[in-house]
């Protein structure tokens, strides 16, 4: 039953009332992919999930699995799994009858339902708490227990909704390893749901990047990453995300807080921009651009800059142990590969 | 200390004060139900006395026997509660989840039915039930039964199925169960301790009805609470035997209560707490 997990949108729009959640939304899954949604809370991506599991329908467009139209396909013949973000676990059964669920309603036979999950509790490390129901479990373990009823049927496609929010953080980056493993394991193709840009940035193959009911860019997270599409998607991705500073354009350069800027681009003329410098990417050199340390904060291997530079604002990030002290000037500047420049009326990449 | 420990007391005290205004009606009537009639009548109340259970032998193997009445009582009862619950249940499940033209209305004629004064409605159901000939039978006080126990029954199981996360029912959705079997092994068994509350609540109702009783019935079908005035005539009051039947009927009452006061307790509380918010 299990099939090749291949999925592809097509201009899916969702209204409630006169609100569109989703305005017209397009992707495809590769087979086998890990691919995440991501976007901050309202943007669709929790609707996009729904809709792709069957929870939902779509106001108009069209869900291809396995290029078999299922738009209006009932959630229990989708052959499709998913954790939610609360586990919904079934709390009147122990943690093996759990996991035997999906089994069960696919009526496989008894003999063959108990090894398999054994199988399936063995590879999220829960086999020793088999007869436990799920309120005597810890957060972490609940959470192992969904997973483990989500791979035990070996679904074509695996729907992870928020997975680790509800684990502390150092669960949270370890849990967030095995998934990865897990899933390499298995083959399988899962859709991840996040709001975290790290986790999207860690786990997936490829992400779409949701904002306001859009999806706004997919790619690579490095993609992503090296060439956001929008403004929106410049100040979301990235920790701390990048600096967006309204400039002046003027034959390739850009004028930020009264210095010039080389850019890559070539284009003569003059125009308003909006200049993107990611923290990381800023330099301490000679005849940069003059800037007064306000702040600095110590993460250890790196430190975080807030600067002013004639009254704007500009965040920067070093790793190699040369801090200024607070309330010195500084000069700074950046290579022209890394000024990344947007429109500020359209908010798209220039 | 001792203005705690007087505090204590007074608390003690106001306690008993209550418990006992609650407890001297069933003080009463076992006591008097162990008395002969001369006893009874006795004044000032003898509080010791020689106890007999004479009148108990009376009244369930003499000549005026309410076995057949407490026989009659169960099966009202029992009726009742079994075909409220298995209306009731999917009632209560669909307002609480599905969203359905009129649920709205439908919630509050649900609660609208429990506002009516039950002497207001006992002269149509006493008129359509002669018509289709149901007076003095089992199916026509049964009916009557479910047009209050039905709304009470779903305004209080609609709470309890409230409680249940979507996503509960989704994730069954996606594990390959249908709406039914959804409804059968996930939802039901989470809201047992609101049917079980339900149940007795139910089934406590019926049993100690009089009112409808009392009219509807005859001497075919006639529950204990009826059978009860058997003992009270213009010329006398049989105070003993009286007493008898009010402990026989009591029973069922007392050891249902007694075995489901933890989930009554519980069950009031959910009640409380939730309000009667529709989704």
């Amino acid at each position: 039953m299990s099939g090749q997990g291949q999925v592809s949108f097509r201009n899916i729009v969702k209204m409630h009332g006169e609100f569109a959640a989703l305005k017209g939304v397009n992707f495809d899954i590769k087979p086998g992919e890990f691919f995440a949604l991501l976007g901050p809370s309202g943007s669709g991506k929790s609707t996009t999930l729904r809709i792709l599991a069957g929870l939902d329908a779509p106001t108009a467009g069209r869900v291809l699995i396995d290029d078999k139209d299922v738009t209006s396909t009932d959630a229990r013949d989708r052959d499709i799994a998913m954790v939610f973000q609360s586990y919904a676990l079934y709390p009147h059964m122990t943690v093996a009858e759990n996991i035997a669920f999906p089994l069960e309603m696919a009526k496989l036979p008894k003999a063959e339902i108990a090894p398999a999950v054994r199988d399936a509790a063995r590879k999220v490390k829960i086999d020793h708490l088999l007869d436990r129901k799920p309120g005597q479990l810890s957060g972490g373990q609940q959470q192992r227990c969904a997973l483990a009823r989500a791979i035990v049927r070996k679904a074509r496609l695996f729907l992870l909704d928020e997975p680790l929010s509800n684990l502390d953080a150092k669960l949270r980056l370890e849990t967030r390893a095995e998934l990865k493993k897990l899933q390499r394991s298995l083959g399988v193709t899962a859709v991840y749901v996040t709001h975290d840009q790290e986790e999207a940035m860690t786990l997936a193959d490829r992400m779409a990047v949701f904002m306001s009911g859009e999806i706004q860019q997919v790619g690579t997270p490095a993609e992503v990453f090296a060439r956001p599409n929008s403004i929106d998607i410049a100040g979301f991705i990235g920790n701390p995300p990048m600096n967006l500073i309204p400039a002046r354009y003027v034959d390739g350069d850009v004028i930020v807080a009264g210095h010039r800027l080389k850019t890559t681009s070539t284009a003569a003329g003059e125009r308003d921009v909006v200049v993107g410098l990611r923290p990381g990417a800023l330099r301490m050199t000679e005849g940069g651009l003059g800037a007064r340390v306000d702040l600095i904060e110590d993460l250890g291997d790196t430190a975080v800059f807030d600067l002013d530079c004639a009254g704007t604002m500009i965040r920067m990030r070093v790793s190699d142990g040369n801090i200024p002290g607070e309330g010195d000037t500084i000069s700074i500047s950046a290579r022209p590969q890394d000024i990344h420049l947007f429109d500020p009326a359209t908010r798209m990449r220039l | 200390m001792t203005a705690k420990r007087l505090r204590v007391f007074a608390l003690l005290a106001i306690s008993m004060v209550f418990l006992l205004a609650w407890a001297f009606p069933i003080i009463w009537s076992v006591l008097n139900s162990l008395k002969t009639d001369s006893d009874v009548l006795a004044y000032p109340p003898k509080l010791v006395f020689a106890p007999t259970l004479d009148a108990y032998r009376d009244v369930l193997f003499g000549s005026g026997s309410i076995l057949p009445n407490l026989l009659s009582s169960a099966i009202i009862s029992v009726g009742t509660t079994i075909v409220t619950m298995l209306m009731a249940v999917p009632a209560a499940y669909a307002l609480a989840r599905l969203r359905f033209r009129g649920k709205k209305f439908a919630g509050f004629y649900v609660l609208a039915t429990q506002m009516l004064p039950p002497v207001g409605i006992i002269i149509p159901y006493f008129l359509v039930l002669r018509n289709i000939g149901w007076i003095d039978t089992y199916q026509g006080i049964i009916l009557i039964y479910l047009s209050f126990s039905l709304p009470f029954a779903i305004w209080l199981l609609v709470s309890y199925f409230e409680d249940i996360p979507f996503e509960m029912e989704e994730a069954a959705y996606l594990d390959g169960a249908s709406r039914l079997k959804t409804l059968w092994r996930i939802i039901i068994p989470q809201v047992r301790g609101g049917i079980a509350v339900t149940v007795v609540f139910v089934f406590l109702n019926a049993w100690n009805e009089f009112l409808f009783a009392v009219v509807l019935s005859g001497n075919t079908v006639r529950p204990v609470t009826v059978a009860m005035f058997n003992f009270v005539s213009v010329e006398q009051t049989l105070w003993a035997k009286l007493a008898a039947v009010s402990v026989l009927a009591m029973l069922p009452v007392v050891v249902l209560g007694v075995v489901a006061q933890k989930h009554i307790v519980k069950g009031l509380t959910v009640g409380a707490v939730k309000g009667g918010g529709r989704r």
